[in-house]
């Protein structure tokens, strides 16, 4: 037994032959009484409407992806202001400040030129828009 | 972390900061009023930031005379190469905003359109300038977003956001490959940076270099995506197809560029064919020989104009791919760097032109197959000279700079004396030949042929005629005056190889 | 402090410079771009004044300015060679270069033509073509400067392109010149294989590394399992082929006769003193190859003596003034071409700028007959000009006097050296080369016989007797524009002889021979004495001179003089003799059947004719059969495969993009696969 992978093969063989053993001999020895509630998708007796695939509305969408560059904003600043006290004492209050606030300006830039192009605007959907993606 | 630029970092960073200044105006000048967006100042700004960072381009290249400037403990390096690349990038990106003046027009979504441009050329000097993994990383995906969502611009055009769709799905696939390439890089040495990668390939661990290599043909993989080579340009022909012409003159050329830049700086920084073990060249003599033979047989069957040209950008990149597949041991490793680098030169101006001239056939409505092309010489026959030099300078007539900086890539390959690049050599002169076929079939239809009915071109944009006139002239000019280009690129070549 | 060689590429880029305003400009300018020439010329002059003096000063200047492809260790690059030889070419091709262009002011601009602009234009092109080829420092940029003023003489050839000549002359003159730089571009490729650069000066030229090679010293690389000499031999004469479609050689010279359907100021400038002569100096700028081959410069000298002869013979019985004047172009560059094979470096030089000059004047002069003429140039229509226009008249006479070779004038003194140099050298060689140096000065004795016929029948009939026509009668004035170029060029053609009296400075030694003095001492290796060196060296050359019996070294020189000058007499007179008296009548039907051949100039026309249609053709057919047979079909066997090849690749992509995926992750694995197992990593 020098090859170590002999025993990853022979590990990854028994982690497949457990499974389909356990299914094979549970399908040799159950009875099979077929009914209808068996089958429904909720077996706790909720009917479904409609299929899965609905749609949201994709105003959604654009809150969530503002809501990822808030997110990610956040992520950087935080660990940003922990250091801060040390960093000013380090290198001085430019350099420790001024890379934040471009980097801040730069995102503002963009939330501003979203906000006047109607990115957190709501538009109301029309009746016929409601229908198909409330249903 | 919190690494500051310095005043002369700033300063070497110059044309990568006005590139993205430039796009935050345009943003700002968009915000002022979205619904009535004036396209003469978008394209015009768009069009000055990118001549103001190709000036910077020059200036710093001339101050400095390419000596290498490390920035931010190395992670960026701006030097020759990268300057040298800046100035193709900002040439094309000049070219495409001041063409676009006139296709942009009737859009409305003109601000978001240069914005992403800008953007997407920002991240293509990055790109030039990236000496460590990371940062290789960040800018090329800061090139590649932009450029999705620039494929698929026109919204209502089914062709265009299928395009945009698909490029981004086999750009996720090609950046998760080369992500684990750099993960497996990583884990061999230890370290990012691409000198100190180089410096660390001796120390590797018995049994580990086939770890490396496989690292290493994965960031091969992240890198033929980005420059459309086999097998990652299937994205290519419907991208460039779909796209709005300007688009892909953008994408064919300025793209194509950055990905070979930072190609040819990992390859000869951090993995220099002496130590490391591992045989990329022919890994790229392969990649060469199927990417241009692929390219130029598909192009030779299409009988779309600008399908055509998009398989015909993938021949040529294959041709630059010589530039890798050459770098063997014998070979004069300066000058077979710098061939490739003088072919995207001249490739930059003669392919954005090619395509400009599609875009002004879109913008008359012209149709998009070859004989829609008939008898447009009769109507237009400034532009259909400079697209009769164009495709002919394409094809290595020598009527543009094609000609030589092909004729350099052979001498450089036939220099090298092995049998992969001599093999190259013969595949580029074979592919070549077969590519006059193709490219004089658009010359023939805007020359020799009648026009199929009784068309009027509708008017002759000036911003597009501008450009593609700049383009012709330039792409005429680089014959006599590459002499000027050639020192400019084997020394930076050289400097980089050391 | 910038000196003159700073300034020198102004020298070509002045006329260019003229090229760009006169093509644009020109419609706007109140001569239509004449003055912008004029301008553009002078300063030409001026500067190629300062060069020369510069250079008679000691300096010489051998640098490149634009490198256009940085290979390797010799780059292609355009450089400035400026020497003695190459100072003095440059002063005659712009002083001719801005009389022509005053002249034209005469000639074109109150004649009224129209398309001034284009002419102009087109002379700046020219001139700025020309200047740039005599400066080049090497063979390439020779060559591409050679063929722009093989352009340019083609459009200004065709200047009238409205009327039937002037276009098939054009056709002609470009296709027989170009058929010579066939042979000469094979002989630069040649050139660039052998010796790796094609350098004229310096010590990397090729015509020193020739010489290297050839005593043993160097290596270099032969083709086709010659040996060294045979080798060079070949690529001399392959240069030696554009060299002799340029300077209209046998038998090249065909187009000659037809491009005087030009306007008369372009014959002047192009095709008597300027472009036809960038034939010869290119032999005399890489001398330094030519002297070491014997071979070599035996077919110079045999090409040069024939032609000199040939085409004397042809100009006796010609109708046309400028038909004779053609004529009498080829031959004397058939005498330059003499000289040089026969060692004459000095001499060819002498008589190349004697003949600039006189040849000038005499073309000037005969527009000027043209003008007043009413563009009429049947010689036997004029008559009597010599009271109507006297400035025209003793111009002429003054270039006549030079051409035919009359003491003191320039040709005299010129044409004596040349032959003189050839019979010396023709004499004391042995061998071959001797018996073909005499052979050829036989040939050039004799034509200078037929020289001074043809030259005064060409007077007499112009300007004496009386007047046998109307217009002859009543001829139209010219003015200041035509008598200026022609007065100067008059003078000079009296008198330029003097930069080179050997006759006289062996009488008399403080009788300065300067241009001897002025080659002799030229950059090393480019000079005179260099030269002289390699004809007299026995493993080279191998020439000797030697003297006629009996008569020692001067007194051969004089015997030499005596005797072509009495032949020139001879032919002299005897035109005088038969057409002098008031009215001259035809007596070519005396020659007999010789007269028809000579009126066909010898059917060489009708023999190139068949050549081009009877052999050409046919062997052009016979290719076109094996083109659209043998290679058409192996050509559509590859394209179709490539054709179905490229259908197949495009069915790969199917637009799917799943596919897509999967076939680049297999594209991947395939590489990972390959490369993997050749690098042994598995």
């Amino acid at each position: 037994m020098s090859n170590p992978w002999i025993a990853v093969g022979a590990l990854g063989l028994v982690s497949v032959l457990v499974p389909l053993g356990m299914m094979a001999a549970s399908a040799l020895i159950r009875p099979t009484v077929p009914e209808q509630g068996k089958t429904a998708v909720y077996e706790s007796g909720e009917v479904p409407t409609g299929n899965t695939r609905i749609r949201f509305n994709i105003q959604y969408y654009m809150v969530a992806l503002l809501f990822v560059i808030f997110d990610i904003e956040t992520v950087l600043i935080f660990p940003w202001t922990v250091i801060y006290r040390d960093a000013v004492s380090q290198v001085g209050l430019t350099k420790a400040l001024v890379p934040m606030l471009v980097f801040i300006g730069v995102l503002v830039v963009g939330l501003v030129w979203a906000w006047r192009n109607g990115a957190v605007r709501w538009v109301q959907p029309t009746t016929s828009d409601r229908r198909q993606t409330e249903t | 972390m919190l690494q500051t630029l310095q005043i002369s970092g700033t300063a070497a960073l110059a044309p990568t900061l006005v590139l993205g200044v430039t796009a935050l105006l345009l943003l700002l000048i968009d915000s002022i009023d979205p619904e009535e967006s004036s396209s003469a100042l978008l394209s015009g700004v768009a069009t000055l930031g990118s001549l103001v960072a190709l000036a910077a381009a020059g200036a710093i290249l001339v101050a400095t005379g390419g000596e290498p400037q490390s920035l931010f403990q190395g992670q960026l390096v701006v030097d020759g190469m990268s300057l040298f690349f800046t100035f193709i990038f900002t040439s094309v990106t000049t070219l495409v905003t001041l063409a676009s003046y006139d296709y942009l027009k009737e859009f409305r979504y003109k601000a978001e359109f240069y914005t992403l441009v800008m953007l997407a050329a920002t991240g293509m000097t990055l790109m030039a300038s990236s000496n460590s993994m990371a940062t290789a990383f960040v800018s090329l995906e800061l090139a590649s977003l932009p450029s999705y969502a620039l494929v698929a611009f026109l919204k209502n055009n089914r062709g265009s956001v299928e395009a945009g769709l698909k490029y981004f799905l086999i750009g996720a696939l090609s950046s998760a490959v080369f992500v684990y390439g750099i993960s497996l890089v990583y884990g061999v040495t230890g370290s990012l940076q691409f000198d100190a990668i180089a410096s660390e390939l001796g120390n590797t661990g018995e049994g580990l270099v086939g770890v490396l290599g496989v690292g290493i043909l994965m960031i091969i993989g992240g890198f033929a995506f980005k420059t459309a080579s086999v097998p990652f340009h299937w994205w290519a022909p419907e991208a460039y197809e779909g796209a709005p012409a300007p688009v892909s003159a953008f994408l064919s050329s300025a793209s194509k560029a950055a990905g070979f830049v930072i190609a040819f700086r990992v390859f000869t920084v951090a993995f220099p064919q002496s130590t490391v073990g591992v045989d990329w060249v022919l890994a790229f003599q392969v990649l060469a020989l199927v990417t241009m033979t692929l390219g130029n047989f598909a192009a030779a069957t299409q009988e779309n104009v600008k399908r055509m040209m998009a398989y015909s950008s993938i021949g040529h990149a294959g041709y630059v791919l010589i530039a890798l597949g050459a770098l063997t041991g014998s070979a004069n490793q300066a000058f077979v760097l710098g061939a490739g680098m003088i072919h995207l030169v001249v490739y930059g101006f003669m392919n954005t032109g090619a395509f400009l001239f599609i875009a002004l056939a879109e913008y008359w409505g012209v149709g998009r197959t070859f004989e829609d092309y008939n008898g447009l010489a009769k109507q237009a026959p400034v532009a259909c000279v400079a697209m009769t030099v164009f495709l002919f300078s394409l094809a290595g007539l020598p009527i543009g700079g094609g000609f030589l900086s092909k004729f350099f890539l052979i001498a450089a390959a036939v220099e090298a004396a092995t049998i992969g690049t001599y093999v190259l050599a013969f595949a580029l002169v074979i592919n070549s030949a077969l590519s006059l076929f193709y490219y004089s079939r658009v010359v023939k239809a805007m020359w020799i042929e009648d026009p199929v009915g009784d068309f009027e071109v509708g008017g002759y944009p000036t911003g597009l005629y501008a450009a593609i006139i700049v383009a012709a002239v330039a792409t005429f000019l680089l014959l006599p005056a590459l002499g000027l280009f050639t020192n400019v690129a084997v020394d930076a070549a050289a400097s980089m190889i050391q | 402090m910038a000196g003159a060689f700073d300034f020198a590429p102004a020298i070509a880029l002045l006329p260019f410079g003229s090229f760009l305003v006169a093509l644009f400009l020109g419609q706007y300018m109140p001569k239509r771009g004449a003055l912008a020439g004029i301008i553009a010329t002078v300063g030409s002059l001026l500067l190629s004044a300062w060069v020369a003096l510069t250079v008679a000063g000691g300096e010489t200047y051998n640098e490149p300015v634009y490198t256009f492809v940085a290979m390797g260790e010799n780059p292609i690059q355009f450089g400035l060679l400026l020497d003695q030889l190459s100072a003095l070419m440059l002063v005659i091709v712009s002083l001719i270069a801005v009389l022509v262009h005053v002249f034209s002011l005469g000639y074109m601009n109150d004649e009224g033509e129209t398309g001034l602009p284009r002419y102009y234009g087109e002379l700046g092109l020219f001139t700025a073509s020309m200047l740039a080829f005599v400066m080049s420092s090497n063979l390439l940029m020779a060559f591409m400067f050679f063929e722009l003023v093989g352009l340019c003489s083609y459009l200004l050839i065709g200047f009238w392109f409205r009327r039937d000549g002037p276009p098939s002359a054009a056709k002609k003159a470009f296709l027989v010149t170009r058929f010579g730089d066939y042979f000469f571009l094979i002989g630069v490729v040649a050139v660039f294989a052998t010796f790796g650069t094609a350098q004229f000066a310096g010590e990397e030229s090729f015509p020193h590394l020739a010489e290297l090679a050839l005593s043993g010293e160097g290596q270099v690389t032969t083709m086709f399992g010659l040996g060294a000499e045979a080798w060079f031999t070949v690529v001399g004469l392959l240069i030696l082929g554009g060299v002799m479609g340029k300077s209209a050689q046998f038998p090249f010279h065909t187009w000659l006769p037809d491009a005087m359907e030009g306007p008369t100021p372009v014959s002047a400038l192009i095709h008597a003193a300027t472009m036809v002569a960038a034939g010869v100096y290119l032999v005399a700028r890489i001398y330094g190859f030519y002297a070491l081959l014997p071979t070599a410069l035996a077919v110079i000298a045999l090409v040069g003596g024939f032609t000199a002869l040939f085409a004397a013979t042809m100009g006796v019985v010609k109708r046309e003034i400028k038909q004779v004047l053609a004529y009498s172009t080829i031959s004397q560059y058939g005498y330059i071409m003499l000289a040089l094979g026969g060692g004459g470096y000095v001499a060819g030089v002498f008589h190349l700028t004697t003949h600039a000059v006189f040849k000038a004047l005499l073309f000037l002069g005969a527009g000027s007959v043209i003008i007043a003429m009413h563009h009429n140039e049947n010689m036997w229509d004029m008559g009597g000009l010599k009271d109507k226009m006297p400035v025209t008249y003793y111009a002429f006479l003054s270039g006549s006097l030079a051409l035919a070779g009359i003491v003191p004038f320039s040709g005299f003194w010129s044409k004596d050296e040349v032959l003189y140099e050839t019979l010396v050298h023709g004499i004391g060689t042995d061998g071959g080369l001797g018996v073909v140096l005499l052979l050829a000065y036989a040939m050039g004795l004799i034509a200078v016989f037929f020289t001074g016929f043809y030259t005064f029948r060409m007077v007499l009939l112009t300007f004496h007797g009386k007047p046998r026509s109307d217009t002859a009668r009543n001829p139209h004035g010219v003015h200041w524009n035509v008598k200026g170029p022609l007065a100067v060029l008059g003078v000079l053609a009296a008198t330029v002889g003097a930069i080179n009296l050997v006759p006289v400075h062996a009488l008399v030694g403080s009788v300065p021979e300067f241009l001897h003095d002025w080659l002799y001492y030229g950059p090393e290796m480019l000079n005179g004495h260099h030269y002289h060196e390699l004809i007299t060296a026995g493993e080279f050359g191998g020439m000797s001179a030697g003297e006629l019996p009996g008569l020692g070294e001067t007194g051969t020189l004089f015997a030499s003089a005596g005797i072509s000058l009495t032949v020139a007499l001879a032919g002299s007179a005897l035109a005088i003799a038969l057409y002098r008296g008031d009215s001259p009548v035809e007596h070519t039907d005396r020659l007999g059947s010789a007269k028809t051949v000579l009126f066909n100039n010898y059917y060489q026309d009708e023999y190139q004719v068949w050549l081009a249609q009877g052999l050409t053709m046919n062997v052009a057919r016979a290719a076109d059969k094996f083109d659209q047979g043998v290679v058409d079909g192996v050509v559509n066997g590859v394209s179709s495969v490539s054709l179905f090849g490229g259908s197949r690749v495009r069915r790969i992509q199917t637009g799917i993009v799943s596919n897509y995926a999967t076939l680049l992750t297999l594209g991947l694995v395939a590489l990972l696969v390959g490369i993997g197992l050749m690098g042994g990593w598995f």
